[in-house]
């Protein structure tokens, strides 16, 4: 990196609609992050610096999903100026939380039970979307918030000009790894086997089942995973609504494909 | 007329900014918005069971996600009626504690102490910092690591459930801790004198009220059932509403709050004024040696308590950790109950944060959650318009962007931002226009006439109120018939009320300046005995929806001539009105 600034990456940390958890964490990697800033330009992140440009890019990492015209406006924008742009976390690959009114008219009521009937006169509101409802997205990095481990190697490869070599498998075989009993066979609802993997199954260290909160992982067969827990004896809104807390839009086809099963 | 703002304020729930808008002389305008869209938590928690609400809401903010964590778990025991035992309590008390410390020694270093010392950022202000920008970062990164330790992991962790705790740390590492707090006690004492010895300005300083947790046994801490107010008045934690008040305005998706119709600061500075007198040991003597009365009226004075209460934290920790090790791991306590209603109050380290349910049927059927920074909103705008108006008074205009940063930092509000990313701009001429016709586009405002007619132009808003009543405009009256109408008793605010004067803004004659009567309030500007009665009569009312439409006289002389710049003006704003 001797040869100037010109020679490094230009990147951008942007935030849109969620709890700034994965710019927390980022920020939180207190001694990398040192080397972060100098291996790369980074150009824009409203939380750990005050002198943002809004210059073109060769990455783009966008946290949050997109909840208002103006955050639409900033993601497209964003893509324009970025050659390659990444999702970072739960609400921007999957929709996260806030993403769980998956009917529009559902949104609508509860927006209204929230805000009566004020007009908001700063920012349109829109129903939480993930961030590739509107652009192209290159790469996913799942979390709530995002694991340190993965979120440096993915930035390590990226600068490298690599693509990110993320876990395609679900918490169950990091589980494993951790030598855990398995909570399903003690009749208790986890989300192990249908939850991208990551975290290094935090909570089910901890004597607690899986949440979903890193999305669903790619291959998962929800399908199966559905009927096994039925099976196990848990109630069917549950398990659909279980399965969705986190999931956002990542299970809309899925929820909808069980319209037929019988409760 | 001119706007400074202060746009993207970095660091809450995404961004949010400041803005004050400057008409000559005078400040007509001042709003704090959050930009963050809306994610509706309280309606996605409807329909869940309990526990997935505690996985859920602390995913609001990740900078307070533990205190939100602490703030349902307490909710939704009072409602299962869950008791938890003393290990369990003493654990979340010592996760809790690791917030404060990370919390506020990341603001205090790296977002306030640059501006007080004057370097752009914590990074430049290493150049002559360094040792404390070091420690510093240790001292938050182990308030960190006992966050880590009781949840699971750095954000969002798992670990604290309805009950207990899915696991307990090992003897050998609470002991490892304990030592870690009794060996940053030097540095930590050295952060107290450094905060409370900061030379904070002066302006603003003004009264509010101040609201906290009382924590039980007239102890210090961060969590009790009770809110108690500098008034002295206490509120059980089920009646919060009588204090928090929430109402939507249109300019941010976070809600604001009042108190009897009067804004309320929550925060380090609240606990410290309202409970200060309970601080024990190291912390009692330093606050006795630096508490003063300018605590009481000044929000900067925030960083002083902060750093203060970092030393309440670390004198605690060691006398948790000392119970803790005595009680073996308890399992994790379950309920049986299906309904209830519960509501649970702690302290974030921003300020009193709120969480209250109702549970049918084991699912979750109604979800209210109050934050600090919602709570502080509507004082964070009154300070910062104090502010901006003194030092506009004193032709300081240039300091007003970086003082109301300072304001709206002091405050920590989830956007303490470290951006400084303020602009002034020009807006146009005779704004007074645009802004009457937002008003009336509302509700068709009601109109007095304010003035004595024997001082010239002092008669301006009577003259003005006449000449409406002759062109049979509805709704209008004069000073004088106020009593007679009764109209003031009857004001629900449910339409706008404008008054007419005549106002020294010292500046040039006939200017007409349109702005909320709460900001008229404290000013000695307005020379008529109507003021006090009408702030008197609202002060409980819905002063928000009432303005003053002033205009500034030549002279206010004996004699009954009102000058020719005056006259000009009325006829503009009788047209106006007519439109």
């Amino acid at each position: 990196m001797e040869k100037g600034s010109k020679e490094k990456l230009k990147i951008g940390i942007y935030e849109l609609t969620g709890c700034a958890g994965d710019a927390l964490l980022i920020l939180d990697c207190e001694q990398e992050l040192i080397d972060m800033f100098k291996a790369a330009d980074i150009q824009s992140f409203l939380m750990a610096k005050s002198d943002n440009i809004d210059g073109e890019l060769d990455v783009a990492l966008v946290e949050g999903s997109v909840s208002t015209e103006k955050e639409k406006e900033e993601l497209v924008d964003i893509r324009k100026r970025a050659k390659t742009v990444v999702a970072i976390g739960t609400c921007s690959c999957f929709g996260g939380i806030q993403a769980a009114f998956l009917d529009k008219k559902d949104w609508e009521k509860n927006f209204k039970k929230v805000y009566g009937d004020n007009k908001m006169t700063h920012n349109k509101p829109l129903q939480s979307k993930p961030i590739d409802a509107y652009i192209k997205v290159d790469y996913y990095l799942p979390g709530c918030p995002i694991g340190k481990e993965q979120f440096l190697s993915t930035f390590n490869r990226i600068l490298r000009g690599h693509p990110p070599e993320l876990y395609r498998f679900p918490v169950c075989v990091e589980c494993k790894w951790n030598e855990n009993d398995c909570l399903l066979n003690k009749g208790i609802l986890c989300l192990g086997p249908i939850t991208r993997a990551g975290c290094g199954s935090i909570c089910i260290n901890h004597n607690l089942p899986c949440v979903g909160c890193w999305g669903p992982v790619e291959e998962a067969n929800l399908t199966s995973e559905f009927h096994l827990l039925r099976e196990k004896g848990f109630d069917y809104d549950f398990i659909k609504k279980k399965m969705a807390d986190f999931s956002g839009t990542g299970m809309a086809d899925f929820l909808g494909e069980l319209k037929g099963e019988k409760k | 007329m001119k706007k400074i703002s202060v746009e993207h304020l970095a660091r809450v729930e995404g961004n949010g900014g400041i803005s004050a808008t400057i008409d000559g002389n005078v400040v007509t305008d001042v709003k704090f918005s959050i930009y963050e869209g809306p994610r509706l938590v309280e309606r996605l928690t409807v329909g869940k069971t309990p526990e997935e609400d505690v996985n859920i809401v602390p995913r609001i903010c990740a900078i307070c996600s533990l205190s939100h964590k602490y703030a349902v778990l307490r909710a939704m025991e009072n409602a299962l009626s869950v008791k938890v035992s003393p290990k369990v309590a003493l654990f979340r008390e010592l996760m809790h504690l690791g917030e404060m410390i990370e919390s506020h020694s990341l603001h205090l270093y790296y977002l306030a102490l640059p501006d007080y010392v004057g370097f752009p950022n914590a990074i430049a202000m290493a150049a002559k910092f360094d040792l404390e920008v070091k420690i510093a970062l240790e001292m938050k990164e182990f308030g960190n690591h006992i966050m880590k330790t009781a949840s699971g992991r750095y954000i969002h962790g798992e670990n604290p459930v309805i009950g207990g705790f899915g696991k307990f740390p090992s003897i050998e590492e609470l002991i490892w801790i304990k030592s870690r707090a009794v060996h940053f006690m030097p540095f930590v004492l050295k952060t107290v004198s450094l905060f409370c010895e900061l030379d904070y300005p002066d302006c603003p300083e003004d009264d509010t009220v101040f609201a906290c947790c009382n924590p039980d046994q007239n102890k210090y801490g961060f969590a009790g059932d009770e809110i108690i107010l500098s008034t002295g008045e206490t509120i059980n934690k089920e009646d919060y509403k009588s204090l928090t008040n929430e109402f939507v305005v249109s300019h941010s998706y976070a809600k604001h709050s009042r108190y009897k119709r009067e804004p309320y600061s929550v925060g380090a500075l609240a606990r410290v004024n309202n409970l200060g007198e309970r601080l024990k040991g190291e912390a009692g003597k330093m606050y006795k040696k630096y508490f003063n009365p300018r605590w009481k009226r000044n929000p900067l004075f925030n960083n002083a308590a902060q750093a203060l209460e970092i030393l309440y934290a670390f004198e605690r920790i060691p006398k948790i950790i000392d119970k803790m090790v005595k009680f073996p791991d308890p399992p994790i306590v379950k309920y049986t109950k299906k309904e209830g209603k519960g509501t649970g109050i702690v302290e974030a380290p921003r300020g009193l944060l709120i969480h209250s349910y109702e549970i049918s049927g084991s699912l979750v059927s109604y979800t209210d959650i109050v934050t600090p920074t919602a709570q502080n909103a509507e004082d964070i705008e009154r300070y910062c318009y104090i502010a901006a108006q003194k030092l506009l008074d004193k032709g300081e205009e240039n300091k007003i962007r970086d003082r109301m940063d300072l304001v709206v930092r002091a405050y920590d509000p989830c956007i303490s931002c470290s951006a400084h990313m303020a602009e002034v701009k020009k807006a146009p001429a005779e704004d007074w226009k645009a802004k009457l016709a937002e008003i009336k586009e509302k509700a068709s405002p009601m109109f007095v006439g304010v003035g004595n007619r024997n001082r010239s132009d002092d008669g301006a808003g009577v003259e003005l109120a006449l000449e409406l009543k002759k062109l049979g405009v509805c709704d209008v009256y004069l000073e004088s018939e106020l009593e007679k109408h009764k109209i003031l008793w009857e004001y629900k605010a449910l339409r706008p009320l404008i008054l007419f004067d005549a106002v020294d803004f010292k500046e040039a004659p006939g200017k007409v300046t349109l702005l909320p009567l709460n900001y008229v309030m404290d000013k000695t500007r307005l020379s008529h005995k109507i003021l006090p009665f009408i702030s008197m009569q609202m002060r409980h009312k819905h002063l928000k929806n009432a303005y003053m439409l002033g205009i500034q006289p030549e002279s206010i002389e004996e004699g009954t001539k009102i000058s020719r710049p005056v006259r000009q003006a009325i006829l503009k704003v009788l047209k106006e009105i007519k439109n």
